[in-house]
């Protein structure tokens, strides 16, 4: 601990209050990491579990067995299980295990941490109830309905409380870099929730609520939730993890302090801006998809900073990999992270996109980050850690060794057979014969074609299921549930003592340099945003580099500038937030000020509609049915012309979808008759062989509370939707008259359905999409809403 | 950044700078292709907004459909190996068996769903008995399949299946007429007689 740096540096300022300086001695708080370890293996194989038997669904339809326990219902509980559940738990185990040895002092409240733990397992029981039972926002990782927002809002306070009451009581002045991934990850995932998930709830004591946003507002602010939550709680928790985890295991020095402050920077400053790669080649307006893109491209490089730090730090090393599971957890984890990060900005090309989008090529890129990175570092921490909290060596080498492979060969054969599908669907969807006509006019052709990968992908993800399994058996035969043996380090509490203003700190030559060329940037942009995103780039160059020289330049014989940062908690805290917010607000403020002129000609949804619509999302259609048609050809042909801003805009939430398991339904209206929906949802097979989605059989038997119609329409009324008075008030009976026309329709082709069921709802609602563009629209009218919101 | 231009003896590598709870900190330069990679990015990234947002030089993805739509328009005036969809030329097709064959190939991928692999209907109506709602005659069967009855739900299937398919499969159509195949549904529409053209 007498390192160079630390005798140069300033002496130390008071943040722990205490006055005396003495050697006292601490105890780790270790139970609470333990319980979190286990609770993330636990729920990991629940979450994979739930994985496994979507795969099946997709692969072979009669596995669809009940309502509840169908595709659209179980997809959303295995994304939430796995990112909240398996990854949430794992890096809290981290979090509050490395954290506390980081800055030399205990977690400040043993019974916030009880809170939070307990808090976060009662959210996840929650979530586990009620999306299977259809209580649902129909955001994607953001499904939770209101009250659980509520808690999960709670929980995280109390976690930011906890963590960043810790870092106050510290005894270790400056902040290591795995510090600094958790404190971005604190302030940022907290942002994205309470944004994302704002709602009005419909009266009444209803779990129901409807999005703030509606249409490309909502897509954009979904998928600047969506795609940071992918940042902010899949990435940064888990590179901070790395950092303490890996260089412990492999007993090895980290390889650079000035690559991970370059890395970190860059990482929180950019990833924000990237989520509209999310929505490339749709209506939302091109200068939100460029950003999209271009920041995805420049993302590639601060993410292979973290892979490099990583792996190079295994320099020397090499050989420990041959016996240590942990390293080789560790090593192909990191691997995963580059390959996958690499893939990432590949995909976020608008031409790419084009092809990969809606395909399972997304799903495998996703599931390379789920299972290589955030599985593979979750083993690795658990098998360094369960041992080292419970005093025991791991049960069996040799089971952790056969879980590594058996692991790495189910990622392989999952991800390469969702490649396959994935690139092999998107060429047959843009297929088309000399004469223009498409080369397979069936959507079930192209289904049917890949389906030999959906057998491939259920093998792949069994077999990493049953490595889940082999390591919660290992480490519960080591010690999982055992009581953790206490670590006492003596400490010495951080003096009172003069401190570098934070003025100083503020107006420090690279923070000004930074703020300075941003705000011209941002003017910039404003403007006519031509030199915008010039003096973004320029800004930030600068800034970083600025950052590392200033760190180098010694001259004036202080410290440098990012270690009197690293010595301030709240300044760093208040940095991080800015770096984050400056994304989110130059992408998300100009959509949500500009008043959406185009809404002028849309006709909102009638009653029965509103109901069918709620039935849509309860279901999760949107799992694999998108409402978006792209303006390419090919499917403009397959589906109609290009979906405009005007038609979604008063979709709340948005459903333009993600993932085309079936076909888009933007234009499905009047396509065919509601006989055909009827039999199609009864038993889709019976229409379309092949098919695979579930039977909704079960909806002809469901009734609509058609009294609360009402009341929803007044939420959506809130929310922005222009429904009158008397709307509201002739509700039930306007439904009640649609309904009766529905059912009078299919009783005249023989089919015999009350009119008041979801069955007609959803068919009401199916039967509008697309209808009315009451006037044909040019191609280039798209364009003008563009010009708005410059 | 000045040490980084430096040759690496001036800076030695592997220094340990730092170290908390045991883990020391090496202050290595970043490597060269690294940075490489991440000015290439910042720059291709300007030079991207500028040539599409800001000179709006490159084609906007609106104007780009367009162009697609145009070159396919171009491509279709200019395919002539299918011949006008004349009665004629269509109760030609009918006795053509590759062309039937071809519809039948057809009607089985899209047709059947609604129709019946038989053409007996379900959704849709039979097509095997005398009863027609929109036309028997081999062009108004023709023009039902190509342009679709929007209302009935029927869709309009030449833009997708293209010229070609769409006279096959009404040739095959031609030859279901009068089957009257068992299990149909009831009639529709009005009687014509199966000689009628």
């Amino acid at each position: 601990m007498t390192s160079a740096a630390k005798t140069s540096d300033p002496p130390v300022e008071p943040i722990a209050r205490s006055q005396a300086s003495e050697p006292t001695t601490i105890a780790y708080e270790d139970q609470t990491p333990m319980r979190f370890v286990a609770a993330s293996a636990v729920w990991g194989i629940v979450g994979m579990l739930v994985g496994v038997i979507v795969a099946l669904q997709l692969a072979w339809a009669p596995a669809n067995i009940h309502a509840t326990l169908g595709f659209g219902r179980l997809r959303p509980l295995h994304t939430n299980a796995v990112i909240f559940a398996f990854v949430g738990n794992m890096i809290f185990a981290g979090i509050y295990h490395s954290t506390q040895r980081l800055v030399k002092a205990r977690t400040a409240s043993d019974l916030l941490s009880k809170i939070h733990f307990w808090g976060w397992q009662l959210i996840i029981v929650a979530a586990a109830v009620t999306l299977p039972l259809g209580m649902t926002q129909g955001k994607e990782y953001a499904e939770l309905e209101w009250p659980i927002d509520l808690a999960i809002t709670a929980v995280w306070v109390v976690f930011a409380i906890n963590f960043f009451w810790t870092l106050a009581r510290r005894t270790e002045k400056h902040l290591y870099v795995a510090i600094w991934f958790y404190i971005a990850t604190i302030v940022t995932v907290a942002i994205l929730h309470v944004v994302n998930s704002l709602a009005i709830p419909v009266l009444g004591g209803t779990l129901k609520s409807y999005s703030v946003y509606g249409g490309a507002q909502d897509a954009l602010v979904q998928w600047w939730y969506g795609h940071n939550a992918v940042a902010f709680f899949l990435t940064t928790p888990v590179l901070g993890i790395m950092y303490y985890y890996l260089p412990k295991a492999a007993g090895r020095p980290v390889y650079s302090y000035r690559l991970s402050i370059i890395h970190f920077w860059a990482l929180i400053f950019i990833y924000i801006w990237a989520g509209p790669h999310h929505l490339l080649n749709t209506a939302l307006p091109d200068w939100a998809q460029t950003l999209g893109m271009i920041f995805s491209l420049m993302l590639w490089a601060p993410s292979w900073g973290g892979m490099l730090n990583g792996l190079l730090t295994l320099r020397g090393g090499w050989s420990k990999l041959r016996e240590e599971p942990v390293l080789k957890f560790f090593a192909a984890g990191v691997t995963f992270y580059g390959m996958a990060t690499f893939e990432g900005p590949l995909l976020s090309i608008k031409s790419v996109s084009s092809l990969a989008h809606y395909t399972d090529w997304i799903i495998g890129h996703v599931h390379a980050g789920a299972l290589g990175w955030n599985g593979f570092m979750a083993a690795g921490m658990f098998y360094w850690l369960v041992p080292a909290l419970s005093g025991r060596p791991l049960y069996s080498k040799r089971l952790a060794d056969a879980h590594f492979w058996l692991g790495t060969v189910g990622i392989l054969l999952y991800i390469v057979a969702m490649w396959v599908s994935g690139v092999n669907q998107g060429m047959m969807w843009r297929a088309t014969n000399p004469d223009g006509s498409l080369m397979y006019p069936t959507f079930v052709e192209t289904l049917i074609a890949i389906k030999p990968m959906y057998w491939m992908r259920l093998i792949g993800g069994s077999m990493y299921l049953v490595g889940m399994l082999m390591m919660t058996y290992n480490l519960a035969r080591t010690g999982l549930w055992s009581k953790v043996v206490e670590t006492r380090v003596k400490v010495v509490p951080l003096a009172p003592a003069p401190e570098v203003p934070w003025k100083d700190v503020i107006f420090s030559r690279p923070i000004v340099l930074t703020i300075v060329v941003l705000g011209l940037g941002g003017a910039g942009m404003a403007a006519n945003m031509f030199a915008g995103p010039l003096f973004f780039a320029i800004a930030f160059f600068v800034a970083l580099f600025g950052m590392v020289a200033f760190q180098h330049a010694r001259k004036a014989g202080g410290p440098p500038f990012h270690r009197i940062l690293e010595g301030r908690a709240l300044l760093f805290t208040v940095l991080s937030a800015l770096a984050v917010l400056a994304g989110g607000v130059a992408e998300i403020v100009p959509a949500l000020v500009v008043k959406p002129v185009e809404a002028a000609n849309a006709k909102p949804y009638s009653p029965l509609e509103v109901e069918g619509r709620d039935v849509f999302i309860a279901e999760g259609c949107y799992t694999c049915h998108s409402q978006m048609i792209r303006p390419m050809r090919f499917e403009t042909v397959r589906y109609g012309d290009p979906s405009t801003l005007e038609e979604s805009a008063f979709d709340h939430p948005f459903q333009w979808g993600s993932k085309r398991t079936g076909p888009d339904l933007a234009r499905e209206g009047g396509k065919y008759p509601n006989l055909w929906h009827y039999r199609h949802m009864v038993d889709p097979r019976a229409i379309t062989p092949g098919s695979n989605m579930p039977p909704y059989a079960h909806l002809e038997n469901e009734r609509l509370d058609l009294a609360r119609t009402g009341d929803k329409m007044r939420a959506l009324s809130k929310v922005g939707v222009p429904y009158t008075e008397a709307q509201m008030a002739a509700a039930e009976t306007n439904a009640r008259e649609q309904g009766r026309a529905i059912a009078e329709d299919l009783a005249k082709e023989g089919a015999h359905v009350e009119p008041d069921t979801q069955m007609v709802a959803v068919i009401a609602y199916l039967q509008r999409l697309g209808k009315p563009p009451a006037e044909k629209k040019d191609v280039g009218e798209g364009v003008s809403m563009q010009e708005g919101a410059k | 950044m000045k040490a980084n231009k430096t040759s690496e003896t001036s800076e030695a590598a592997d220094q340990v700078i730092h170290e908390v709870d045991g883990i020391q900190e090496y202050d290595n330069k970043l490597p060269n292709w690294w940075l490489y990679t991440f000015y290439g990015a910042i720059a291709f990234g300007v030079g991207y907004w500028y040539w599409y947002e800001s000179a709006q030089i490159g084609a906007s993805p609106a104007q780009s459909y367009q162009a697609e739509l145009d070159q396919a328009a171009a491509a279709q005036a200019s395919e002539i190996t299918v011949g006008e969809a004349t009665p004629e030329a269509l109760a030609a097709l009918a006795k053509d068996p590759s062309a039937v064959a071809l519809g039948k190939q057809v009607f089985t991928s899209t047709c059947a769903a609604c129709h019946r692999n038989d053409g007996g209907g379900s959704v849709g109506p039979n097509l095997t008995d005398e009863f027609w709602l929109h036309g028997g005659a081999p062009e108004k069967i023709f023009r039902t399949i190509a342009s679709g009855v929007p209302d009935k739900g029927m869709p309009a299937w030449q833009p997708q299946l293209g010229a070609l398919k769409t006279q096959a499969v009404t040739a095959y159509v031609l030859g279901l007429k009068g089957t009257n195949v068992a299990g149909g549904k009831v009639p529709q529409g009005e009687r014509e007689s199966v000689s009628s053209r």
